[in-house]
């Protein structure tokens, strides 16, 4: 019945604009430090009668890229910086920090980036982080970086300025050399550009494709409500 | 659509701020005492259009939610402070500050500025002064019959005075440094001035506690590597060129749905 595939082409069209805004918004953070890409995938789901799409954020590590600012962090390996806003605790893959004028490590919005006693005050001329995220000033421990992570990394929700919310299960911290922390370097966004550019041919041909179906449909609609029944 | 070209706009924008920090940095690669900058990008908010799900009650299976991202924003410029090397020039008056710290100089609104440019000269007056005629501070003056001014590492400064027949102290170099340099606001003539994020300075003299220590006969050359700035060029067009077909492959994708109607 054309009626019912005029639905399912409606559907699918509104899958390809989805992809379009996930494809689009990778693409716009290329060069954003720590940027982990979205994925979009359509998904035949058990009881489920049409696919339904299904989104998964790739939080492979990205590579590193030095810098040399000592406050440069970034992360080798899974895990999460902790960081505290007005809101409540955030995850974090770390970046460019700051201090503020009190000395208090923040990341670049201003929230303090926490420690395993509360936020790190870094006042002195020497900093250095460690691999296992001690903080060293002027070589005396200031505080030591927190280092989480969640057991299922998929129920992480995204909310901008690369900070993430933490799901209901909590989080757990690292284990033994799961990350290292790399001071001066910053990781880069892990989004694919080759990737990109040919999903944003795949997914321009498919909805112009969809687009054509629909022509057709209509076309069949159209004779008959014109055609049929017409008295001669 | 609307929604994939606005975030598309935003990838093309901040390439656009990060080419113009780049330039920045290589029109400014012999600036004495210049320090790069380089920008920070994050992701701006994002839009949760389906939450998560459960699929299947008996399994509890479920599917996550799905979060459109609106694009990026420019987060920070933040400037590297490293030290950038040491360039000999034999004039007496150029110093350069190996390590941490910033040369005071009085600025004509009357506030304090802090530079790393050490390229002094004298004003008719005797007194040090920066190239714009910025008097360093604490003032040190040359009596006009001195010969051989030096400026030894703990910014002593010494002349050789008519009448005497060693040298004699005439003044002493003070310098600031900063908890947070990044914090301080760059005014342009290779001066910073002090902002609420900089924090007060911390004033003593070269090779005191944590202070760095005065080079005679130096300059400081800027800290920008031209590969580094080549490198992050190309990252940015080649981020521009992304986001512009990602426009035009909505703008094809809106009119194939405008043709829909006949």
């Amino acid at each position: 019945m054309p009626l019912h595939g005029i639905i399912d082409t409606a559907r699918s069209l509104a899958y390809w604009e989805r992809l379009q805004d996930v494809t689009s918004n990778n693409a716009a953070n290329a060069n954003t430090d720590a940027f982990k890409a979205d994925r979009l995938a359509a998904h035949v789901l058990p009881g489920a009668t049409s696919p339904v799409p299904v989104q998964t954020t790739d939080l492979e590590p990205g590579a590193l890229r030095d810098t040399g600012r000592p406050l440069d962090v970034a992360l080798e390996g899974r895990g999460f910086f902790v960081v505290k806003t007005a809101h409540g605790e955030r995850l974090s893959r770390g970046g460019s920090l700051r201090l503020d004028a009190k000395g208090v490590i923040t990341d670049l919005t201003g929230n303090p980036v926490l420690g395993e006693q509360g936020p790190i005050v870094a006042s002195g001329a020497k900093l250095e982080v460690h691999g296992d995220g001690t903080v060293v000033v002027d070589g005396a421990i200031a505080g030591r970086l927190r280092l989480e992570t969640v057991d299922r990394p998929a129920t992480l929700l995204k909310e901008g300025h690369g900070r993430y919310i933490i799901p209901a299960g909590g989080t757990r911290p690292i284990g033994d050399g799961e990350a290292i922390v790399r001071q001066g370097s910053v990781e880069e966004a892990n989004m694919n550009p080759i990737q990109s550019l040919v999903d944003l041919v795949t997914i321009q041909r498919a909805y112009a494709s969809n687009i054509e179906a629909l022509h057709a449909m209509d076309s069949v609609l159209g004779a008959i409500t014109t055609e049929v029944g017409r008295v001669q | 659509m609307d929604s994939s070209m606005r975030t598309s706009a935003s990838g093309m924008m901040a390439q656009q701020r990060m080419i113009d920090v780049i330039a920045n940095n290589l029109a400014n690669v012999n600036t004495t005492g210049f320090k790069r900058s380089r920008l920070s990008f994050e992701d701006v908010l994002y839009e949760t259009v389906q939450g998560a799900r459960i699929t299947n009650a008996n399994t509890a299976e479920s599917v996550g939610p799905i979060q459109i991202g609106k694009g990026v924003r420019v987060g920070a410029v933040l400037r590297l402070h490293s030290d950038g090397a040491p360039e000999m020039t034999q004039r007496p008056l150029d110093v350069a500050i190996q390590g941490d710290g910033f040369f005071q100089v009085q600025r004509p609104d009357g506030t304090t500025g802090y530079t790393r440019d050490g390229g002094f000269t004298l004003s008719d007056g005797g007194s040090i002064v920066t190239k714009d005629g910025h008097p360093l501070l604490p003032e040190v003056t040359v009596p006009a019959d001195a010969t051989n001014v030096t400026i030894n590492a703990n910014g002593i400064v010494t002349a050789t005075v008519a009448g005497s027949n060693g040298p004699t102290e005439i003044g002493r170099v003070e310098i600031a440094r900063f908890l947070n340099p990044n914090g301080l606001i760059a005014s342009g003539q290779n001066e910073y001035v002090e902002s609420p994020a900089s924090g007060s300075p911390v004033t003593g003299f070269p090779e005191d506690e944590g202070m760095g220590g005065l080079l005679q006969g130096a300059l400081e050359s800027s800290n920008v590597e031209i590969v580094q700035e080549m490198t992050d060029m190309i990252a940015a067009q080649r981020a521009y060129e992304i986001n512009a077909k990602a426009i035009q492959a909505s703008d094809e994708m809106m009119q194939a749905t405008h043709g829909l109607i006949r």
